[in-house]
């Protein structure tokens, strides 16, 4: 569908988590189809407010009529990294596979650096916001982790994205763990980021290197009989969604037709009478906080199916609120207002159903939210290991 | 073939869709609900139209022409389904006043009255002719909401015009739901010296505390305030939505978004499963029966070629004036197009007539011959229809 069958009936302007708090921001009808009418290929991009729109597709989702209004402001804040000069924040954050990748490697320096007060002001000066405290680089990285062979015949090569490797490979490895406890046999393809924050900072050669490697890479082992299982919601969104689209990799089809979410893959084998795990009683209230991106995947909640089985466990979806985050976006101090805004509405939501800890697919979600909370903020793996009894080796 | 199966899929989010959905969840029935996108419920102005052609809506609906498919809503479980939303929308902080037996008016934004049979207790204050003195409230900038219209047509009122910084319907809401906005609006509105009886405001008192939020300026200002419903983006209609769509979830319904149905697995007798073209692999789901609630026209369930008119979903028999020429009247602001009469032919059963499925359900406004406009049969419709038609899509189950 292209900008033409928008019939302006508004309904992606309710669902725009921008829109409601920035007012910079003329919303997705606007900024999207709208504007597409008036833009031309000859005339250099001019509307520094595209780069407000901070891609959480809530837009694309709310349409009734398969308009993609998010999809047409990417590809204009491409067209406008390309014609205008990148600022530090962007330059920075569109690197931020290699910047994290150094930060691990230093891991015990470069943490103390970024929680000092003289680090923080460099970060401000950068125009990078610390309302919330970074996370902290691991110096083991999951990377380094050994491959599990099992009995069974199912082979997983795992993509774990950018956030379990370089700040929580205890949970990488705690899902290893668990797909070892199913018999089920997993690698770790060779992979770099999957290229969404170099994306979500215009820089789309950027974005398109980091894709063709991991397509590389990941295609050999489709070809060996691997199934790719991703963690994140939002590299999995980049895998099938923006390789096919925007970035026009070869042989993206087979990539996203290959490719699926853990939670939806565990239940798929569930379904299919592969594995049978029996869930344990866990006590706990937690309000899943259903990521952007996992809503734009078209799977449904998967891991709220699976935290249904557990005996014991309370569990509050809410998916009317965006955290505000959104990787990068909220880490720019010129979204750090918008940011702040939507994720204290966020956390009012979660505190209104009086839940004592939150769960949420995305690592940047739950960075956010916990950040901002105080609570607890737990990856739905974590959640059912626990219930597997499943734990890291100390 | 997926591997994921549920009882039943409900394709389509609005009123429709999501009372069946609810209801067979409650009844313990494994349910997925699948859609679009956001349904036209949120455009509206959340008020609850049951039959408005009429001052009482039951002797509305006994005066609707015999194919109109309310006939196959007993009266019972009419009752019964409004009373349901009433409780539901009540638990999840929204609550609706109003009685099916006598239709009720709420002040729009451009000074008419709107006939209807449930508000939201935001509206509840609404005046009941124009004789009532009010004071409107409203914002500087405010686009979508042009108080001069109403003024012109409502003698009696007067009004005063608040700068909150922002200049939408959405942004206005947001800065409602933050306790500081509020207590230096409210401190504001103490100074206006309103003498009128009512305090009217376009439909921007917040999103989820809205009641709340209306009860706090009440009884500041000690006299009855109520909401107008403004041009979409309309937040009485997204409160509406809000509150279904987590009533449904509460009650262990599954939603899916972003979820087109584009393919459709059918044997002889039976719709099998549905799918969605996603970037990769073909997501489809499994259900014994199917409950279509995706709406006419502008749902987007009905779509209009030149020559005849076609369902989207499983191409079922449509239903429309034969000869091309009677789809529309000469008057454009008519509310008897003949189109408006288009749609699914069902039975007593809610299945559509002339097909060979025996396992897919109709309801709400995608039924032949309701004529939501000529009729005023609108979200009270959609609710009755769906409660019917999931009640014997259970049937058909056990």
């Amino acid at each position: 569908m292209t900008f033409e069958h928008c019939i302006r009936c508004t309904i992606c302007v309710e669902s725009c988590p921008v829109f409601r708090v920035q007012p910079e921001f003329p919303g997705p009808k606007q900024a999207g189809p709208d504007a597409q009418r008036f833009r031309s290929d000859r005339e250099k991009s001019i509307d520094d407010w595209v780069l407000l729109c901070s891609q959480c597709k809530r837009c694309e989702m709310a349409c009734p009529c398969g308009v993609e209004p998010a999809q047409i402001i990417l590809r204009v804040q491409q067209r406008y990294g390309l014609e205008h000069p990148h600022t530090p924040a962007h330059l920075l954050f569109a690197n931020n596979y290699y910047l994290s990748a150094l930060g691990s490697m230093t891991a015990p320096l470069a943490n103390r650096i970024a929680a000092a007060k003289i680090g923080k002001k460099i970060l401000g000066q950068m125009g990078i916001a610390t309302y919330i405290p970074f996370p902290k680089f691991s110096f083991k990285t999951l990377r380094g982790e050994k491959k599990i062979r099992s009995r069974g015949n199912r082979k997983i090569a795992f993509f774990y994205g950018c956030f379990i490797n370089f700040y929580r490979p205890d949970i990488g490895r705690k899902i290893m763990r668990m797909l070892q406890s199913f018999d089920i046999n997993v690698v770790l393809p060779p992979q770099v980021c999957c290229g969404l924050p170099a994306l979500g900072n215009g820089n789309l050669a950027l974005a398109r290197t980091f894709a063709r490697k991991n397509v590389a890479s990941l295609s050999n082992y489709i070809d060996a009989g691997y199934d790719i299982v991703y963690t994140c919601t939002s590299c999995g969104l980049c895998l099938l969604q923006d390789y096919m689209g925007i970035l026009e990799i070869p042989e993206a089809k087979k990539i996203a037709e290959n490719s699926y979410d853990l939670h939806e893959y565990l239940l798929k084998l569930i379904a299919e009478r592969e594995i049978s795990p029996v869930f344990r009683e866990v006590n706990r209230s937690l309000a899943y906080h259903i990521p952007c991106h996992l809503r734009a995947l078209k799977i449904g909640y998967p891991a709220a199916e699976l935290m249904k089985r557990i005996p014991g466990l309370d569990v509050a979806i809410l998916d009317d609120a965006c955290c505000g985050l959104s990787g990068s976006y909220g880490f720019k101090t010129t979204n750090e207002a918008t940011a702040c805004e939507l994720g204290a509405r966020a956390v009012s939501l979660i505190r209104k159903t009086g839940a004592k800890a939150i769960v949420a697919d995305c690592g940047s979600c739950r960075m956010q939210l916990s950040g901002l909370s105080g609570m607890n903020a737990f990856d739905p793996s974590e959640i059912l290991c626990e219930s597997l009894g499943i734990r890291n080796k100390k | 073939m997926s591997v994921i199966e549920y009882d039943v899929i409900v394709i389509g989010a609005g009123a429709a869709g999501l009372t069946a959905a609810a209801w067979l969840a409650q009844q313990g029935v494994s349910v997925a609900l699948v859609t679009a996108g956001e349904p036209t419920a949120c455009l509206s102005t959340g008020c609850i139209d049951v039959c408005s052609r009429d001052d009482q809506p039951l002797s509305g609906i006994a005066g609707l022409p015999d194919e109109h498919p309310f006939h196959l809503v007993p009266e019972a479980m009419l009752r019964q389904s409004i009373e349901d939303f009433r409780q539901m929308m009540a638990d999840m902080d929204m609550p609706y006043e109003g009685t099916l037996e006598k239709n009720r008016r709420i002040l729009s934004a451009i000074g008419a009255f709107k006939t209807t049979c449930l508000v939201p207790a935001t509206m509840q204050a609404s005046p009941q002719s124009d004789n009532e003195r009010i004071h409107l409230i409203t914002f500087t900038g405010l686009k979508d909401f042009y108080p001069g219209y109403l003024l012109s047509r409502f003698s009696n009122a007067s009004f005063s015009a608040y700068d909150a910084g922002v200049s939408t319907t959405m942004g206005i809401a947001a800065h409602f739901e933050d306790s500081a906005f509020r207590e230096t609006f409210l401190l504001w509105l103490e100074r206006q010296n309103i003498r009128e009886d009512k305090i009217a405001f376009p439909a921007v008192l917040g999103l989820e505390s809205a009641s709340f939020l209306l009860k706090q300026i009440e009884s500041r200002l000690e006299r009855p305030v109520f909401e107008i419903p403004t041009l979409p983006p309309s937040m009485p209609g997204r409160r509406l939505f809000n509150g279904m769509k987590d009533h449904l979830r509460r009650r262990g319904g599954v939603i899916y978004w972003n979820w087109p149905v584009v393919g459709v697995e059918k044997s002889d007798r039976q719709i099998e499963a549905v799918s969605t073209g996603a970037q990769g692999r073909p997501n489809s789901l499994n259900a014994r029966a199917f409950i279509l609630a995706t709406g006419s026209f502008v749902g987007g369930g009905l779509w209009a070629k030149r020559d005849r008119i076609v369902e989207k979903v499983f191409d079922l028999p449509v239903f429309a004036p034969e000869n091309r020429d009677d789809w529309f009247d000469q008057d454009y602001f008519s509310v008897s197009h003949g189109i408006g009469q288009a749609g699914i032919v069902v039975d007593d059963a809610f299945c559509p007539q002339g097909s060979p499925w025996n396992n897919v359900f109709v309801c709400g406004s995608i039924l032949a011959h309701s004529e939501a406009l000529k009729n005023g049969c609108g979200h009270g419709f959609a609710i009755a229809t769906g409660r019917a038609a999931a009640r014997s899509c259970l049937e058909r189950l056990r």
